[in-house]
């Protein structure tokens, strides 16, 4: 490890943390294509993997505390990871007490990092050696996690059903492709398709104004007026420590502390199942408004950081909903990546330990710092110069840009019929995790049911 | 004046949690779209170059969308005041 070397780790995590600051101010943003994108490109490009890593682990601390504070000043959530607490900080808002809100959420955010890193690298580590003699089973592993996410998930018989359908949908596109010489033999396509399912609600709400009746159907709406709480920023730099009570202190590590060892679950759905059961824990409504959004703020990064971190060190394997899904690229990116040559395989230990320190203290001082500083200005300048048109039109572009990387101008429209295949199922309750889980377990899938 | 427009309107639907011109949607996916795939086409013919070509359209296209289009929210700042009452925005 040179000194250059680590010198490159800092100027991505700062890269990292400048992007997804401005990201995360953005009402609505999916952490998924915001993500895996990006990283996709710098995997692609060459740069060192420990490089790769520092930067997606300063991006998703980052990402995931400025999803926040829009929830504390505006009400609107930034991301899907913020929705769990948008109930508790509305009312924090309505009571005027917004200042209070973003600094719990930015202390709850530095300690559920302080907790998930060194556990999730000690789970990770000691789960590796078991990790040997499961890896060989990693078809059965993404078919079980599939059945596993379809039994917690809205509709569990639809889930269920849907499964086999969807890989022979993601088998039938390849096949097509690999008999049209579209691409390689050798070439398993994973990323756009990838893309299409976590794009496809959106393209199906699109594809919804094509259809006239449906679109005069749809509630018209007036220019909205957006409120943001503005905070004053002189007395507002607080020692971490002087923000929480013991007690909200407490349930923020212990809820971050148990979510390490359900990495396997969705992050939004642990958010919300401890952040829920610990909120229940205070009386009063302010009391208990404050201890929910602290201990969901340190819950949304150690789901996060156990989620990559641990399949990361343990198995090489995507087999997380975070790492199948934003952390993607970081286990599967071929050329540079596959699944038997990625991160888990370069690295060693004390590479990832190194990595990852630098880029989670790094994204953690500086994003608490502009949380507690320019928190009401960041999100008054998003709001009121990036139209919602514009993100729209950015995450479709990069969807064709990477549908025509993967397999030529055809897979557009096979990246649009995965899109509408599975926005429909997630219409009716089928989460994205188990579309992942399928679109990589969909080959062994499928072998099963020959007879 | 495109602000008082769309004030006097009341033709913005609701897409992913905020609301939308169907008009500069369109105008929005459309140069969008052109600029990253027109980067793409003309970029070098090697994977690295060709997706940095296109993320490069992508943040163009942005850009350009950016200037062009006006924000569908009225942002107005209040200094928190205790117990404001609750006729803030929906959602």
């Amino acid at each position: 490890m040179t000194l250059s070397l680590i010198f490159s780790m800092i100027i991505a995590s700062l890269a990292a943390i400048l992007l997804y600051t401005l990201i995360g101010f953005v009402p609505g943003t999916d952490e998924t294509s915001v993500l895996m994108p990006v990283t996709l490109a710098l995997v692609l490009a060459g740069t060192p993997p420990m490089v790769v890593l520092a930067f997606f682990m300063a991006a998703i601390v980052t990402l995931n505390l400025m999803n926040a504070i829009p929830t504390a000043l505006v009400g609107l959530p930034g991301g899907v990871m913020s929705t769990p607490m948008i109930e508790h900080a509305l009312f924090l808002k309505e009571k005027g007490l917004a200042a209070t809100s973003i600094k719990k959420m930015a202390t709850g955010s530095l300690l559920g990092t302080l907790v998930a890193v060194p556990t999730s690298l000690l789970l990770g580590n000691l789960l590796a050696p078991l990790a040997e003699n499961i890896k060989s089973y990693s078809a059965w592993l993404f078919i079980l996690g599939a059945i596993f996410l379809a039994l917690i998930g809205k509709n569990k018989i639809l889930a269920l059903l849907s499964m086999v359908p969807l890989a022979l949908l993601f088998q039938g596109l390849r096949s097509v492709y690999w008999d049209l010489g579209v691409v390689p033999q050798e070439k398993n396509i994973t990323i756009s398709f990838f893309l299409g399912i976590t794009i496809g609600p959106l393209i199906i709400s699109l594809l919804q104004l094509l259809n006239k009746k449906m679109n005069q159907d749809r509630p018209r709406y007036a220019i909205r007026e957006v409120v943001v709480s503005t905070v004053s920023e002189k007395e507002n730099l607080f020692h971490p420590l002087q923000t929480l009570t013991k007690k909200e202190g407490l349930h923020a590590l212990v809820a971050s502390l148990i979510a390490n060892f359900l990495f396997v679950l969705s992050p939004v759905g642990l958010t919300i199942l401890l952040g829920e059961a610990s909120s229940k824990q205070a009386k009063e409504p302010i009391e208990r408004a404050e201890l929910a959004v602290t201990t969901m703020s340190a819950l949304s990064h150690a789901t996060y950081l156990s989620g990559v971190i641990i399949p990361l060190i343990a198995l090489g394997i995507p087999l997380s909903p975070v790492a199948v899904g934003p952390a993607n690229a970081l286990f599967n990116a071929p050329p540079v990546f596959t699944l038997e040559h990625n991160l888990h395989h370069i690295l060693t230990t004390q590479q990832f330990v190194v990595a990852i320190l630098i880029g989670t203290v790094l994204a953690s001082i500086v994003t608490y710092y502009i949380a507690m500083r320019y928190a009401a200005k960041i999100t008054v300048f998003v709001l009121q110069k990036i139209p919602h048109e514009a993100i729209l039109g950015i995450f479709v572009a990069f969807i064709l840009l990477l549908a025509v990387m993967d397999g030529g101008l055809l897979n557009i429209f096979g990246v649009l019929l995965v899109g509408i295949v599975c926005g429909t199922l997630n219409q009716l309750g089928v989460n994205y995790g188990v579309q992942f889980m399928i679109l990589y377990a969909a080959p062994e899938l499928l072998k099963l049911l020959v007879f | 004046m495109l602000v008082r427009m769309i004030f006097l309107k009341k033709d913005l639907i609701e897409i992913w949690g905020d609301l939308v011109s169907q008009k500069d949607l369109l105008l929005s996916l459309s140069v969008s779209s052109l600029c990253t795939l027109g980067a793409y086409f003309f970029a070098p013919k090697n994977t690295t170059s060709q997706l940095f070509f296109g993320l490069g359209g992508a943040v163009v296209g942005f850009i350009i969308i950016t200037l062009l289009i006006t924000p569908k929210r009225h942002v107005k700042t209040t200094a928190t005041p205790p117990d404001t009452t609750h006729q803030e925005e929906q959602k």
